[in-house]
């Protein structure tokens, strides 16, 4: 895999770790970032905050976004992101503990593209994340690049 | 005849002589006056005939008028009879005229008086309605009274729905979070220092890792069965054997080594919510499928009851059953009539199924025994 980027939003960091793990044991050994609360995920995506004079254009390939985040909330990252001409058509997976209903309704709504509840047991979990994997960074067909 | 008058028996003349002579004369002439007085006479018959006839020709001529107007007068008479049976008649018809007329009146008083008795009973009626509308007015206010009482409820009860909500999403979030942790770090554990953990520590961290998924999955349920009793209820027409056939198809194609024998009736309808009703046969099925797991064979089936009154629905199956004893308990939720290794389940699945039922105003029961299968009946 050529150096494809992720960039994991999650808060919990006992989640991270596992989550790190999962894709390590897949050989996913793409560069993984991790943003730990929704204003930290935005500045990295637009390159603002601490990220400014990053290179938006370098990626990510792929958003993992969880939903409960400090300050800014997965749903409105999200919105954000579809609002903005260049990160509108990032391939963004909801992957989070809620299965409630308002939350994929909305989630969906505002454009993800998919979504993925987290398993309690860690061998899912790391099926999960092998799965999310194969399909976005080596099945899927990334958006083109705009520039 | 002429004014002398004979007397023969005192002049009796000789024969042969003057006397004689003048004697027939003298009977001459008085013959002769006697045939003068004699043409007289008749003259004054013929006349007096005549007269007679005449009077005869006029008698005839009004006994003729006689006889027209005795006609007319029958024909009168006649015309008088008829008038006077017409007369006769019309008195009938006028007395009884007259009597359908008394009888009327008679009626109309009748009438007269029930109206004036209504009028009378109206007045009472009234009295009373005033009454009645007085109560009424009493009882509007204190239903008033109770409306507010049960808006305020219905605001304090939409209160605690919100609150459940926001309960429910969060225990559905944030209790699975630390369950993950502890089930990742002890795979992590087991994974990384599986040459420093012996056989009892990695059998003490398998059981973490157990127990986490088994408070992971008794999350899930309780917050189906919350979910359940909170979500409104939408009534559309199912057809369950189409359900009962396609959750069927689902668990055979998870389980393609499993051989069980489906019986499902057609056309069988109810209405419903269907993703209620779609988990409350899918609970069913799916404990059959699993109850019957320990037989080689099985068959489950999905009808209508002909004989029990209330017609429900059933399911059965032959496998494990339960013993009776205790079928107060199986509905209760978290209540188990079999271990965790026997069969696998956190003992919800009914109870979620009841209140589904209950939900659509049915009612569930459950007949079976040990070994012998599970018979459940569900009315709608």
């Amino acid at each position: 895999m050529d150096s494809k980027t992720i960039l994991l939003v999650e808060d919990n960091a006992d989640d991270e770790a596992l989550a790190f793990r999962a894709l390590m044991k897949n050989n996913i050994a793409n560069q993984l970032i991790v943003a730990r609360d929704g204003a930290e995920a935005l500045d990295y995506l637009f390159g603002t905050g601490q990220f400014s004079g990053r290179d938006v254009n370098s990626g990510p390939q792929i958003v993992l976004l969880d939903l409960n985040l400090p300050k800014v909330s997965g749903l409105e990252v999200l919105r954000q992101l579809r609002a903005n001409e260049r990160t509108r058509l990032l391939p963004v997976v909801i992957l989070t503990s809620s299965n409630e209903e308002q939350d994929r309704l909305h989630g969906y709504d505002l454009g993800a593209n998919s979504y993925v509840r987290k398993p309690v047991d860690f061998n899912q979990f790391i099926e999960s994340v092998r799965q999310l994997g194969l399909y976005w960074l080596i099945l899927n067909e990334q958006p083109p690049a705009r520039r | 005849m002429s004014g002398q008058t004979m007397d023969y028996r005192s002049h009796e003349a000789p024969p042969g002589s003057k006397a004689e002579r003048s004697a027939i004369e003298n009977a001459q002439r008085a013959t002769l006056n006697i045939l003068e007085d004699f043409a007289a006479e008749k003259g004054e018959l013929v006349r007096g005939q005549r007269a007679t006839l005449n009077i005869l020709e006029d008698f005839d001529a009004e006994k003729k008028r006689m006889a027209g107007a005795e006609s007319a007068v029958l024909n009168i008479l006649e015309d008088f009879a008829s008038e006077k049976s017409q007369l006769e008649e019309f008195q009938h018809s006028f007395l009884n005229i007259l009597d359908d007329f008394s009888q009327e009146k008679n009626q109309l008083e009748g009438t007269q008086r029930a109206v004036l008795n209504i009028l009378e009973d109206f007045e009472k009626e009234k009295a009373n309605v005033e009454l009645v509308n007085a109560q009424l007015q009493v009882e509007i206010t204190e239903r008033k009274c109770a409306e507010e009482e049960i808006e305020r409820t219905n605001r304090e009860l939409r209160g605690v729905n919100i609150e459940l909500e926001t309960f429910s999403y969060s225990v559905s979030h944030d209790l699975r979070t630390p369950l993950r942790s502890i089930d990742g770090f002890s795979q992590a554990l087991l994974e990384d220092y599986s040459d420093k953990l012996d056989a009892t520590a990695q059998d003490h961290l398998q059981r973490v890792r157990r127990a986490a998924q088994r408070m992971a999955a008794l999350i899930d349920d309780m917050l189906n069965l919350s979910r359940v009793t909170r979500c409104e209820l939408h009534r559309e027409k199912l057809d369950l054997s189409a359900m009962a056939k396609s959750i069927a198809a689902e668990l055979q194609e998870a389980e393609p080594g499993r051989r069980v024998e489906f019986v499902i009736e057609n056309g069988l309808t109810a209405v419903g919510d269907p993703q209620l009703l779609r988990a409350a046969m899918e609970n069913l099925l799916r404990n059959s499928w699993k109850y019957t797991s320990g037989h080689p064979t099985a068959r489950i089936e999905f009808g209508r009851s002909e004989e029990h009154e209330k017609h429900p629905f059933i399911v059965r199956d032959d496998g494990a059953g339960f013993d009776p004893r205790y079928a107060e308990r199986l509905f209760g939720a978290f209540q188990r009539l079999h271990t965790a290794k026997e069969f696998p389940g956190t003992g919800v699945g009914l109870a979620t199924v009841q209140r589904i039922v209950h939900r659509h105003g049915g009612e569930i029961w459950a007949e079976g025994a040990v070994e012998k299968g599970a018979t459940f009946y569900f009315t709608l």
